[in-house]
This record gives C-alpha cells, structure tokens and sequence, in this order.
C-alpha cells in the first residue's frame, strides 16, 4: 500500500502557480525528501498535504482514503502528524502542558470537560515518558519559550512521535539548528521503525543524504527529478540549480 | 498562565485556601450587613458570574466578543416576560427558561458570527447585540405597558412551603448559584476541554494539526458562556425587578469586559476581583459625580490597559504564590 | 415612479452618510488592523463642534465643516500618538483602548454640550427644497450625495493614485517589507488615524442633516460603521460606497415598504452577507 499518494495536484495564489502538476508516491515505511530551491513549492505542498492550504487541482491519498477535501484535524486522526517551518508550539504554556494537549488530539477524551486533565493517567504517563525520553521532564513546568530553539525543536518532533503516526511530516527540521542539534534529529529519526513513513523538506544536504532513501526535486512548483541520493546527485539538471552542493 | 495542579495532597489543600477563604468572606460578613449592604454584594456576584463567563470565551477562548450582554439579557427578559404576560412566579420554571433561552441566543450568534475571523468577529458580535437590543426597544410585546423595558419583577417563589425570599435569603440564593457556577467552570477551564481551548487560543493551526476540530470547541464554548451569562441574566431581574433593553447592548457588554481586564485575563479569579472593584468604583462615583461615571469608567479602563494590563488579580495571585514558595513548597 | 425616485434619493443620500461614517474607519482597519471603536463618539465630536461653529457662532458652514475635521482628527492623533503608539501589534488592546474612549469622550461631549439634542443644521444654499418629479424635496439631502461624492472621488485619488495611498496598501499587506523598505511606518499610522478622525468629524458635520447632533450617537454611528465595514469589506473605498449605498438603500425601501421592520432591514443584510461572503462584498479574502 502507498502511504500516500498525490495525482495531478495544483496550487494557483491569483496568477502564481506555486504547485503545477505534481504526481508523487510514497511507500509505507520510505524515507523520502523534496528538495528545491526557495520559493519552489516545497511548504506549499506540505500544506496541501496536511491540508492547511486546498488545492486547486488534483487528488490526494492518505493509505488509499481520498483526503483531498478533508479538514487538517480529520487527516490527523487518520495518522499525520507534522512539524512547521517556523516552530509552532503553544510558547507561553508549559512543556507538560504542550505534551498533554497534543496527546490528547487524537483521543475521545479530549472532549472532556468536567474531569481534571491529570487525572488521564494514560495520556499523563505516555506524556511523561515522551518528556523524559526528550531530556525535558526537569523542565516541564516552565513556558515553551524559555526553551532553546533547538530543544523546542526537539519537543516538537518527539511530541509528533508520541502521536504515534503514520506519516511524520518535517518542515525544514534542521533550520534554526546547531550541528550537534541536527545530529540529534537525524539520531531521533533513523531510530524510527518501519510503520512510521517520513517525508522531510529541508535545505541541509547533509541531513537530506543521511536520511532519504529517495529524493525528489521540486522547481517551480514541479518535479524535475526522482531518485536515490546518487541518482540526483549525478543528474546534470539538479545540478545546474544548486550550484556548489555540499556532499 | 498558571501551571496547573499540585501532585501532592497537602499541595491541594494548600492551592485551595485562599478560595476557602473568599468563600467565607462572601458568607459571614453579608449576615451583619444592611439590606442596601446585602444588595450591593448581590449585584457584585451577579456581576462576578456574569464576568466569569465572559473569562471563559474571552480570557480562555480569545475571542473578543463585544455582545455578551444578548444572553445576558435573554435570561433576564425570558424572565420578565413570563412574569409580565404569563404571571409565572416560580423560579423553578422561569429561571430554567431563561438559561435556555439565552443559551439558544447564543447558538445562533455563535453560527453567524463564528463565520467571521479576527477583527471582524468583534464587529459581528457588536452588531447582533445591538439587534437584540432594538428588537427590545421596538418590539411593544416585550415591554409594560407605556415604557421601554419590563418593571414588576418579584422575588421568586421557591415553591418551598412557609418560606418567602428576603433580600438577606436572596443574597444567599445569588452565592450558591454564584459557586455552583465557580466550581462548574473551574474543572471546564483545567478539564482536557478547557485546555484544548487555550491552546487554540494560543495557536490554531497548530491545535488542528493535532487533531482538534478548532471551530466546534469555539463554538461550544461559546454557547456554554452564553448559557452562564443567561444565569446572570435570570439572577439580575429577580435582584433588579426591572429589564430594560440596555441591558441587551454594548454598554452592558462592555461590563464583564472592563471586569475581566481589570481583574486578570485568563486568570479565573480575575473576573471576580474585577467585579469587585468595578463595584467599588461604581459606588464611590454615585456618591461623589454620578453624573461623570462613564468618563471615570472610561479612564480607569484606559488606564489599566495602558499601564496594569496583567490586571489587579494577577498582582495578587503572584504575591500568594510568591508566599508559598516561602513558607511551604507549593509543588510536591 | 416618482414614488421610486423619491425613495432612491432617500435611500442614497442616508447611504452616502454611512459611507462617509464607514469610510474612515475601514482605512484604519484595513492599514492597521485596528478596529477604532472610537469612531462614532468622534463623529459626534466633530458634529458638535460644526454645530457650535454653524450656529452657535453663526459662521459659514465650510468653516464648520473644516473644523468639525480637523478637531476630530486632532482627537485622533493624540489618541494614536499618546496611547495606541504604545501598543503596538496588540490588536486587542488597542481595540479595547479605543473603546474606553467611547465612554470618556461620550461624557465629556454630554458634559460640554448637555443632553438636549440638536436641531439638525445646514449650510444657507442648502437650506430649503425643489422640485423633483412633481415632488418636494429638500436641497440639504441632494447636497449630501453631491459633497459625499466629491470627497469619495477625492478619498479614492488618495488611495489609488498617491505616494501615501501605496504605502497604506503596502502596509495592509506586509508590515514588516514596508518598514524594511525604510517607509516610517509610524507616520504613516500617525496620518492615517489623523485621515480618518477627519473624515469621521467632517461627515458628523455633513451628516448632522440627516441624523442630527445627540449624545447617544457615539454608539449609533459606530454600529452603522460596523455594519457597513461587514457588508461592504475593509480597506477600501469602494467597498465603503458600496456598503453604505447598499444599506441605505435597502433601509430607505424597507422604511417605506414594511415600516415595522425598518430597523432591521440592516441587520438581514449583515447575516446574509456574512453567510454567503464572510469577508464582505468587497473585501479581501483572508
């Protein structure tokens, strides 16, 4: 089974075709990273895919279930989780608090309104584990924004992990991010399993080799190449545009 | 933001006096005062619960709504109404009504005015409270006879035998309400519900990301407000006898504003010390320049934006908490 | 027809009137994103001050119009420089700021001026009626449209065709790129609020023929702004024009029409727009 697949898909802002004719698949359990220039569509097709933007063209498959016109909260329980470009945790509410909100989505409870939110002790315990497990569990009770950058980062991919999903989708992860941080993301991920698919955009090549298994190359909003790292590293076109790729 | 529970039992017990001890304050000292006395701490709670709901959809939700008063006043006219044409006395009848009828008021605005984002939900909010406000003010069925609003509200009957409200007795029917509605809304705001809502206030997409249908939980939200604000609104005909239509608009609206700013938003006392002071404020001006109170109104609210924006409350809930960690670990 | 002509004019002219209203306002939302909650009780500021020049003092009524802007621009001013500056990117505080002033400018109206409404007033040409169509119709009403057009077309040059109606519209879109193209973002608001008191002011006096000089306009004029910035959509003066023909048309045929739902006709028209186009007729989607 395809973990997902888009077919056709387009994206116009007024006279701007910020996504053209896109048709990609993703196997389940594949490691797979869009790369691109800026401005080539890479965030704008997370957002399609996540559903914070709708396309104006084109179908897009979530294990085989037509996603296109589904609310980004329904493809959440359906099994995607995502990190943003630009960190979107909940900064003045406390780490604990941050874990317990996002581990309560996906789940009936979160409707709850006459219980204490601790007294959940399953979501209570799998938040404290997801915390320790993150070397935040001290700092739980302080404001997101205290944290470093890197270790909200951090916070941000493990708590997507603690949603158990089927499709991680990381924006740009390593932006923002020291060496030793990136290192530690790149760790976090190639110790997931098989049922968990990633998909990453991201501008350091380092990381992007480390990880994809395949890649594939967006400019204009189109693919112009799809491969393994090797594939695109000796295909001329991809070179031309990134002139000086680090390897 | 307040970091929500202590793990230990001792660290309840300790969190939980100062609510222990504004509850005494608001049941001993009412018995040794006046009956005027007694009425100004009546309209204070009606006030505070007013506020509180208002807490929940602006302090907690984020949504700046500028129409509370519609359900508010809903209650309060459902009330009068069965009162003026149907001669319903009982409050067992009337005040259920009134809930109702206010939080159906706020189903429906919240359908329309939810379709607005950002600034333009303040204006729509605006808007349909004044529409309420002039469907009072020109619809004659909803006013006595030769005049804008609806006089001759009684004291309700309890339908307890042998047992008539008194001003003293009313005060004390007004706090029960007042805590049973304290203590509903306290577990709404720490329940995973009320938690969902802050975020959602804080960021949105993100919540949506996670799972949340974000436009539900506002929308409950603010139909569960508007079901309190109603209970106000019950609650201040039978303290008032009277409802007028200004009751439905924006200067009414803007009451449980003022409160909650100056009291702490998003705290959940915040409202209540609001109220209090606004209580104050307002006693004070009658006395001294009654005919300057919006302006005296106007510039304390200013001023506080401007200068105390965390609000009284917030003030002192920091030098409780700075207390403890002094004298007892608050956290376990 | 006449009948129909009669009602149009009607309908128009009170539209113009909220046009007028509604245009300042929608400039400073749509430039700053603040809804200035203030702009009824300047209105009436404005109102009472061309009231006091018009016929208190007995001086020209352009004199009156002039000055009822420009002291309601001043207010506006020193609202935006000695306060809102303050808060900036605090929309809701500033929202709320302005609506303190609501209160504090209502009561020092009624304190300066007393309770007791004014008549409306006019300027002498003004005064008086014609003919149309075999009827009587007042002059006052068929000068409204005419001024208000004139300063439609004016407002419309600004925004379209000057230097500071680019940078207003730059701002609408990107704050943050306007500033870094070293445009003095804090003028401009400063201008902008100044712009649009003036405007609130100048159409009390205007419209003070239509909807006389009271206290309780503060609040009045302040929900027909809303109303028309919902229908017509922010930042634009089109959709001011269009907003406020609209509903006033809609009032003036529902006035004569079915007379008990007058007061209504206005509030169906925002539900129905904010169903079918939340961002009004002719706003920006957001």
């Amino acid at each position: 089974m395809e973990a997902l697949k888009v077919e056709g898909l387009c994206k116009n802002f007024g006279g701007v075709s910020a996504v053209s004719n896109v048709s990609l698949s993703i196997t389940v359990g594949e490691r797979l990273a869009i790369i691109g220039p800026n401005g080539a569509g890479k965030t704008t097709l997370f957002n399609l895919v996540n559903g914070q933007l709708s396309a104006t063209a084109g179908r897009i498959y979530f294990f085989e279930e037509d996603v296109t016109d589904l609310p980004t909260y329904r493809r959440a329980h359906l099994g995607q989780a995502r990190a943003f470009q630009i960190i979107s945790l909940l900064q003045r509410m406390t780490v604990l608090d941050n874990a317990l909100v996002t581990l309560h989505g996906t789940r009936p409870s979160r409707f709850e309104m006459f219980r204490y939110v601790r007294e959940f002790r399953n979501v209570f315990d799998l938040a404290a584990e997801t915390l320790k497990a993150l070397d935040l569990w001290e700092r739980r009770d302080e404001p997101v924004e205290h944290l470093g950058y890197g270790e909200q980062r951090r916070l941000e991919i493990g708590l997507g992990l603690a949603m158990k999903p089927k499709l991680l989708l990381l924006d740009e992860p390593s932006a923002g991010l020291t060496k030793e941080e990136s290192a530690d993301i790149i760790n976090i991920i190639k110790k997931l399993g098989q049922e968990i698919t990633v998909l990453v955009v991201d501008h350091d090549m380092g990381m992007v080799f480390e990880l994809a298994e395949r890649i594939i190359v967006l400019h204009y909003g189109q693919i112009i190449a799809d491969g393994t790292p090797e594939e695109i590293q000796a295909d001329q076109r991809v070179r031309e545009i990134y002139m000086g790729i680090e390897e | 933001m307040e970091a929500a529970e202590q793990q230990t039992e001792r660290g309840r017990w300790k969190a939980g006096v100062p609510y222990l001890v504004g509850a005494l304050i608001l049941i001993i000292p009412p018995l040794f005062l006046s009956s005027y006395g007694q009425g100004i701490m009546t309209r204070f709670l009606i006030l505070a619960l007013f506020a509180m709901s208002y807490n929940i959809v602006f302090g907690y939700a984020g949504l700046l709504s500028l129409g509370h008063a519609a359900f508010f006043g809903a209650g309060g006219y459902m009330v009068a109404i069965l009162k003026l044409h149907y001669d319903v006395n009982l409050f067992w009848i009337a005040a259920p009504l009134g809930m109702l009828v206010a939080t159906l008021t706020a189903a429906l605005f919240g359908l329309v005015a939810l379709r607005a984002v950002g600034i333009y939900f303040l204006l729509v909010t605006f808007a349909l409270g004044q529409m309420m406000y002039a469907l009072a003010w020109n619809v004659k069925w909803l006013s006595s006879a030769g005049m804008n609003g609806i006089t001759g509200i009684n004291l309700p009957d309890l339908a307890i035998p042998g047992f008539m409200l008194n001003t003293t007795s009313l005060y004390y029917m007004v706090f029960i309400f007042f805590a049973i509605s304290f203590l509903l809304l306290y577990r709404l705001v720490y329940s995973p519900y009320g938690l969902a809502v802050q975020g959602i206030r804080e960021d949105e997409t993100r919540m949506q990301a996670v799972g949340y249908n974000t436009w539900l939980y506002k929308y409950i939200t603010f139909v569960i407000t508007g079901a309190f604000a109603g209970m106000a609104g019950v609650l201040f005909s039978y303290y008032n006898f009277f409802v007028s239509p200004k009751h439905l608009s924006v200067v009414t609206s803007f009451l449980p504003m003022v409160m909650c700013i100056m009291g702490g938003l998003g705290t959940f006392v915040g409202p209540i010390i609001g109220a209090a002071v606004f209580i104050f404020v307002e006693h004070f001006s009658s006395i001294y320049f009654p005919e300057r109170w919006p302006l005296v109104l106007g510039g304390v609210f200013v001023l506080t934006i401007m200068f105390a924006r965390e609000g009284i409350g917030v003030y002192l809930w920091r030098l409780w908490r700075k207390l403890n960690y002094q004298y007892g670990s608050v956290k376990g | 027809m006449d009948w129909f002509v009669i009602n149009m004019l009607n309908g128009i002219s009170y539209g113009m009137v909220l046009f007028l209203i509604a245009s300042g306002m929608s400039i400073i939302l749509g430039a700053m994103g603040v809804a200035n909650l203030a702009h009824g009780v300047i209105y009436m500021f404005g109102a009472y001050i061309g009231w006091t020049v018009a016929v208190k003092w007995n001086a020209s009524f352009l004199l009156a119009f002039l000055a009822g802007g420009f002291s309601a621009g001043l207010v506006g001013l020193v609202i935006e420089r000695g306060l809102l500056r303050h808060l900036y990117k605090q929309l809701n505080e500033q929202v709320l700021l302005t609506f303190g002033f609501v209160y504090i400018m209502g009561n020092l109206c009624l304190w300066i001026w007393g309770g007791l409404p004014k008549m409306p007033f006019t300027a002498k040409f003004m005064d008086g009626s014609f003919e149309i169509m075999g009827r009587v119709y007042p002059k006052a009403r068929v000068s409204v449209i005419l001024i208000s057009l004139i300063l439609a077309i004016v407002l419309w040059w600004l925004q379209d065709r000057t230097r500071m109606g680019a940078i207003v519209r730059a701002g609408m879109d990107d704050k943050e790129t306007a500033m870094g193209l070293g445009i003095n973002l804090q003028r401009a608001f400063a201008i902008i609020f100044f712009i649009g008191s003036f405007i609130a002011g100048a159409a009390g006096v205007i419209g003070a023929q239509l909807l006389g000089v009271h206290t309780e306009l503060g609040f009045d004029v302040l929900l027909l702004a809303l109303i028309v910035v919902i229908v017509g959509g922010v930042g634009s003066v089109q959709g001011a024009l269009l907003g406020g023909v609209l509903i006033g048309v809609i009032d003036a045929f529902g006035r004569a029409v079915v007379p008990q739902l007058a007061m209504f006709t206005m509030y169906f028209t925002m539900i129905v727009v904010l169903i079918i186009r939340p961002q009004g007729l002719l706003g920006r989607k957001i």
